[in-house]
């Protein structure tokens, strides 16, 4: 066990360039009961008998990563891996149980996909709704209006309810929604580059490009091990809450894929 | 700690939000927004028809009597109701906000106010149709309200935080509502009881906050001295202990969502 106490930033220094992300010995720890009480009632009858039984449940075990300035990295692992608690974590959503992250949180944008719409709203007020969340300001949102509406094509839909919308144009238009802003200094994106259709996705995974050659340094989770080939500079795969692997996408996508057919 | 600019970028969630809520409630009805209004005055038609003649003696005006207190009562069991969910409700969106989640509660009975506000355009109404003269007591009103508001805003702080570990809150919170309804003096009148309830009406927050909004529109009388105390006791009380329990209780919240 690497002790407690160590330098935060002790990783940091290795190279040059400023870290963007600094994790350091983040350990997330989830109070699980064994099966919950989810009734008072329930909760007072286990009190009564003494029969509350928690088992700790470990998300993250001691992980480490330093990101610097401009990265791309991508995040592998399978389902329930701790992919998205560690995200989470980055994003400021989460407080670890143990552990620090060091990070400029108002630099940090999470882009997740279709949360934040509401279906009974039409396209124009989700515009609105969806930006005050992540933070536009609103005289942002009406300067940037018709640029959104123009990259996610829905020129013509948008005064209808997002109900009648198809899931690719849900994604399109929260994308394009996240995506207009001038380029974050940091990017977190959570399973976002696999929506749409072909040539939307293209034209997404251009954004992405811009928004990585404007300096930003990008945090991307997928499954697909294809993904994450094409648009990373570094992959990290996570296992079991551990650190499995980290530096060459092909060669961690190759180490991930031979575990996944075992 | 929270600057010019960040108070700017709240208020603007909080009003989309709001906008959100509304539109929600009524997004498929014709009338809209109206209900609010039509409302309370449909179940003061109805409850009007029913109690008058019983309480003919006892209660001065009774439509407005026990208008005053209904439309208090619903806006405090709107904005209760509303904001036990809300943060479950939002799950989804409290994973990528970067404003504190208080908002989405802050939010649901802001929604309530907001309706407050529209059913007192027929409260006002009513007033005139039944001759109610203006007073200089009823500039007091808003401060009952903010009161309120404040109590409000604290029992939802808990509520909220109880519902994201115990869905059974809710039906035992309906319960509750029940009880406490008859217990705030909303369509009868409180002269006629005596012992333990009257003790029990005498000190319930509720039943303080309606007893002085009808004395200041009604009767052009200020809240005494003790009613004074017992409004800002209940409403900066529940408000503390309300934010108090929220704030211990944020980051296993963010677990258990």
């Amino acid at each position: 066990m690497p002790s407690e106490n160590k330098p935060a930033i002790a990783q940091g220094q290795k190279s040059k360039p400023e870290p963007a992300i600094v994790v350091s010995h983040v350990s997330m720890l989830f109070k699980r009961a064994k099966d919950e009480a989810t009734s008072v009632k329930e909760l007072l009858v286990r009190a009564v008998r003494g029969q509350n039984h928690y088992e700790m449940f470990k998300a993250l075990d001691d992980i480490n990563l330093t990101i610097q300035k401009g990265e791309v990295v991508g995040i592998i692992g399978t389902n329930g891996s701790g992919k998205s608690t560690l995200l989470k974590i980055i994003s400021g959503a989460l407080i670890p149980t143990r552990g620090k992250v060091l990070v400029d949180r108002k630099s940090v944008q999470l882009l997740t996909l279709g949360t934040g719409f509401d279906p009974e709203l039409t396209g124009r007020e989700n515009v609105y709704l969806n930006g005050a969340i992540i933070g536009y300001p609103k005289s942002f949102i009406d300067q940037k209006y018709r640029a959104i509406v123009q990259f996610a094509e829905l020129e013509g839909f948008m005064e209808e309810k997002v109900r009648n919308y198809s899931s690719g144009m849900v994604s399109r238009l929260g994308f394009a929604i996240a995506t207009i802003r001038d380029t974050p200094e940091i990017l977190i994106l959570d399973e976002v580059l696999s929506v749409g259709d072909m040539f939307f996705r293209q034209k997404s995974e251009a954004r992405i490009r811009e928004m990585i050659h404007g300096g930003s340094t990008v945090l991307m989770v997928s499954h697909s091990t294809s993904v994450i080939q094409a648009n990373c500079s570094r992959a990290v795969w996570i296992e079991k809450g551990r650190l499995r692997a980290d530096g060459n996408p092909k060669e961690v996508c190759r180490a991930y894929e031979t575990l996944k057919e075992m | 700690m929270i600057d010019a600019q960040q108070g700017k970028q709240y208020a603007f969630v909080i009003r989309q939000l709001t906008a959100r809520e509304l539109k929600r409630k009524y997004a498929r009805s014709y009338l809209g927004i109206i209900w609010s209004v039509l409302n309370p005055l449909l179940s003061m038609v109805v409850l009007s028809l029913i109690f008058s003649q019983l309480f003919r003696r006892s209660i001065e005006n009774y439509p407005i009597y026990y208008l005053t207190g209904n439309i208090l009562w619903q806006a405090f069991t709107g904005a209760t109701n509303a904001s036990m969910t809300s943060l479950v409700d939002n799950k989804m969106l409290l994973l990528k906000v970067k404003f504190p989640m208080e908002l989405f509660i802050l939010t649901r009975v802001y929604t309530a106010l907001i309706n407050l506000g529209y059913s007192l355009i027929a409260y006002v109404i009513m007033l005139f149709v039944f001759q109610v003269s203006p007073k200089w007591t009823m500039l007091f009103s808003p401060l009952i309200i903010l009161f309120l508001f404040l109590f409000s805003l604290g029992i939802s702080y808990m509520l909220a935080t109880a519902y994201v570990f115990f869905g059974d809150v809710k039906h035992l919170y309906t319960v509750l509502l029940t009880i406490w309804m008859y217990c705030s003096a909303i369509f009868y009148p409180v002269e006629q009881l005596q012992g333990i309830i009257r003790v029990v009406i005498w000190n319930n927050p509720l039943y303080t906050f309606i007893h002085c909004m009808r004395k200041a529109v009604m009767m052009g009388a200020l809240p005494e001295r003790i009613e004074w105390f017992q409004m800002l006791f209940w409403s900066l009380g529940v408000y503390a202990i309300g934010s108090l329990i929220f704030q211990k209780n944020r980051n296993r919240i963010m677990q258990k969502l």
